[in-house]
């Protein structure tokens, strides 16, 4: 077996990776807020990825279609904090775990009775063609997951940094009665961080679809494999899941092709399980990312 | 400039605040002094809305804003720094100091910039500060939080700044430059409500004072009616 083989399917691997280190990117974002996270994260990838396929079938330029899409993931977003987690934020409870499992399974029986059970392509009009890269070959559809997935979260971090609300989400995070104190209202920056987390999830949907195609399953394969990147990077290292992430796609790719493809999930429950056995905090805990 | 008329508020089922009445004329520093536990912390939280009162009023420059959100008293002029001083530890001084300034900053880009003359004034009043503008807040000694503590809520341009207990845990060095501050602030016409421990201190700031005990207001007046009443000489000046 050629080195240059291994090299290939651990690189197409890594670009799949990114994928579920988007939406664990999503988790991230909800939680640095308000200590909460929408369980049903990976439905709103899927509903999110539908949808865009339906405003596709109007016939509007991509660009549009990518950018509507984003704007319905991102109210759904805020639906889901406005139904799922706020009321239960308010009181202190951790009712927002059962009522996003909830509002998941209804996205996923909304999705069926919707588009239908089955598996749909996603047409993009990005060439599958791949391209000979340092003699790896990769198509520019498995690039513009790299680059999609790197310059949002680019995005959202430099947001963080360097504009005045992105500080008031940070402050949020590190102290909500003392942020309301300077007049920023938690309320509504909680609501800020569930419309990117749905923004995120759906950009997720629109770059991986064109690779997997869309149906209602690609849900909790996707939520599992974002879950255990996040569980083993932490919640609040960015940098974090995108190194799990790369690392995880590979894995998996490695192992479906050499113990064969009925174990392509097995790389993420063993990371999962290992994660939460001995490093519960995650492997990327503050004192780490703060010196990178 | 801040009134508050018989307010009522506490934790869940314990009324802690059972009437508390008291008002702060502009430019004038009031202090409000009384026992552990006897609901300093509990009335300011209520006026700045950090608690829902649930009866009673507090009038921001005439304005009822009992009930509303915090954030919304803080953007309409009231500044609480708060006990135990809550600094943003992951952030760093400045970024502190600049969020202080949310209600009157721009949002996006060029606070920096918005925010330069406050910044200056903050810094001026304490020069610490300035050495220690780029460090994270969480690694700062007590005093300097409570310095930052104090210089976030003047970036707001409040109309009125309630300080709780800013002496709390401090060296007694610390605690005097702490009461200078004050008295600048003071020459400066800021508006202040002040709880301390340190009453005798607080007395010589103060324009008038109001002794708190269980809830409610017991004794008011100029520190100099308050060095008068022999109660209250025995109770927290002795
Ligand atoms: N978060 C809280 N939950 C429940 N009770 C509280 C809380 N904070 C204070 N209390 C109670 O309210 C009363 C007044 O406390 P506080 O306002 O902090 O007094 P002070 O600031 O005058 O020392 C005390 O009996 C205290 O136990
Ligand atoms: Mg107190």
């Amino acid at each position: 077996m050629p080195v240059s083989f291994i090299v290939q399917m651990a690189v197409s691997g890594a670009l799949m990776g990114l994928v579920y280190a988007l939406v664990a990117y999503g988790f991230q974002l909800t939680y640095a807020t308000s200590k909460s996270l929408n369980f049903g994260q990976g439905e709103l990838v899927m509903v999110s990825a539908f949808a865009t396929l339906s405003i596709m079938g109007t016939g509007l330029p991509y660009p549009l279609v990518v950018l509507l899409g984003l704007l319905f993931g991102a109210l759904l977003g805020l639906a889901v904090e406005r139904t799922g987690v706020r009321l239960a934020l308010e009181q202190k409870s951790e009712g927002w775990i059962l009522l996003t499992i909830i509002i998941g399974l209804f996205l996923f029986s909304f999705a069926e009775n919707v588009w239908g059970r089955d598996d749909r392509p996603f047409p993009t009009p990005i060439s599958s063609q791949p391209l000979n890269i340092l003699g790896i070959d990769v198509t520019p559809v498995e690039l513009s997951v790299a680059v999609g997935v790197l310059a949002v979260m680019l995005l959202v971090e430099a947001f963080k940094r360097t504009t005045l609300l992105g500080k008031a989400f940070e402050a949020v995070s590190a102290d909500r009665d003392a942020s309301e104190l300077m007049g920023i209202s938690a309320t509504r920056t909680v609501m800020l961080s569930y419309a990117l987390s749905g923004a995120v999830a759906a950009l997720a949907g629109i770059l991986v679809s064109p690779i997997t195609t869309v149906g209602p399953t690609m849900a909790s394969a996707l939520v599992l494999k974002a879950f255990s990147v996040a569980v083993v990077a932490g919640l609040e290292s960015g940098f974090g899941v995108v190194v799990v992430g790369l690392f995880l796609g590979a894995l998996e790719s490695l192992a479906s092709f050499y113990v064969g493809s009925g174990w392509r999930d097995a790389p993420g429950l063993v990371l999962l399980i290992l994660a939460l056995a001995v490093r519960p905090t995650g492997v990327f805990g503050k004192a780490v990312i703060r010196k990178v | 400039m801040l009134e508050v008329k018989e307010l009522y508020a506490g934790y869940g089922l314990s009324e802690v605040l059972v009437g508390t009445s008291l008002t702060v004329e502009a430019g004038a520093v009031v202090a409000l002094i009384g026992a552990n536990g006897a609901g300093k912390t509990t009335t300011m939280r209520a006026i700045s809305g950090m608690i829902a009162p649930s009866r009673g009023e507090v009038l921001l420059d005439g304005q009822p804003v009992q009930g509303l959100p915090a954030s919304k008293i803080a953007r309409l002029g009231l500044a609480h720094s708060p006990e135990g001083r809550k600094v943003f530890a992951p952030l760093s001084v400045e970024d502190n100091l600049l969020l202080g300034a949310f209600r009157h900053l721009p949002r996006f880009f060029g606070f920096r910039k918005a925010g330069a003359a406050d910044l200056a004034h903050v810094y001026d009043l304490f020069p610490r500060l300035a050495e220690r503008r780029g460090q994270l807040a969480g690694t700062l000694s007590g005093g300097e939080q409570q310095m930052l503590a104090i210089g976030r809520a003047l970036m707001a341009r409040p109309k009125v700044m309630l300080l709780d207990e800013p002496s709390m845990g401090l060296a007694p060095v610390i605690v005097q430059e702490v009461f200078r501050t004050i008295r600048r602030l003071k020459a400066e016409g800021m508006t202040m409500l002040l709880v301390e421990q340190f009453a005798q201190a607080a007395l010589e700031v103060a324009d008038h004072a109001f002794v708190m005990e269980r809830g409610r207001i017991a004794v008011h007046g100029t520190p100099a009616d308050l060095r008068r009443d022999e109660r209250v000489v025995a109770a927290y000046l002795g």
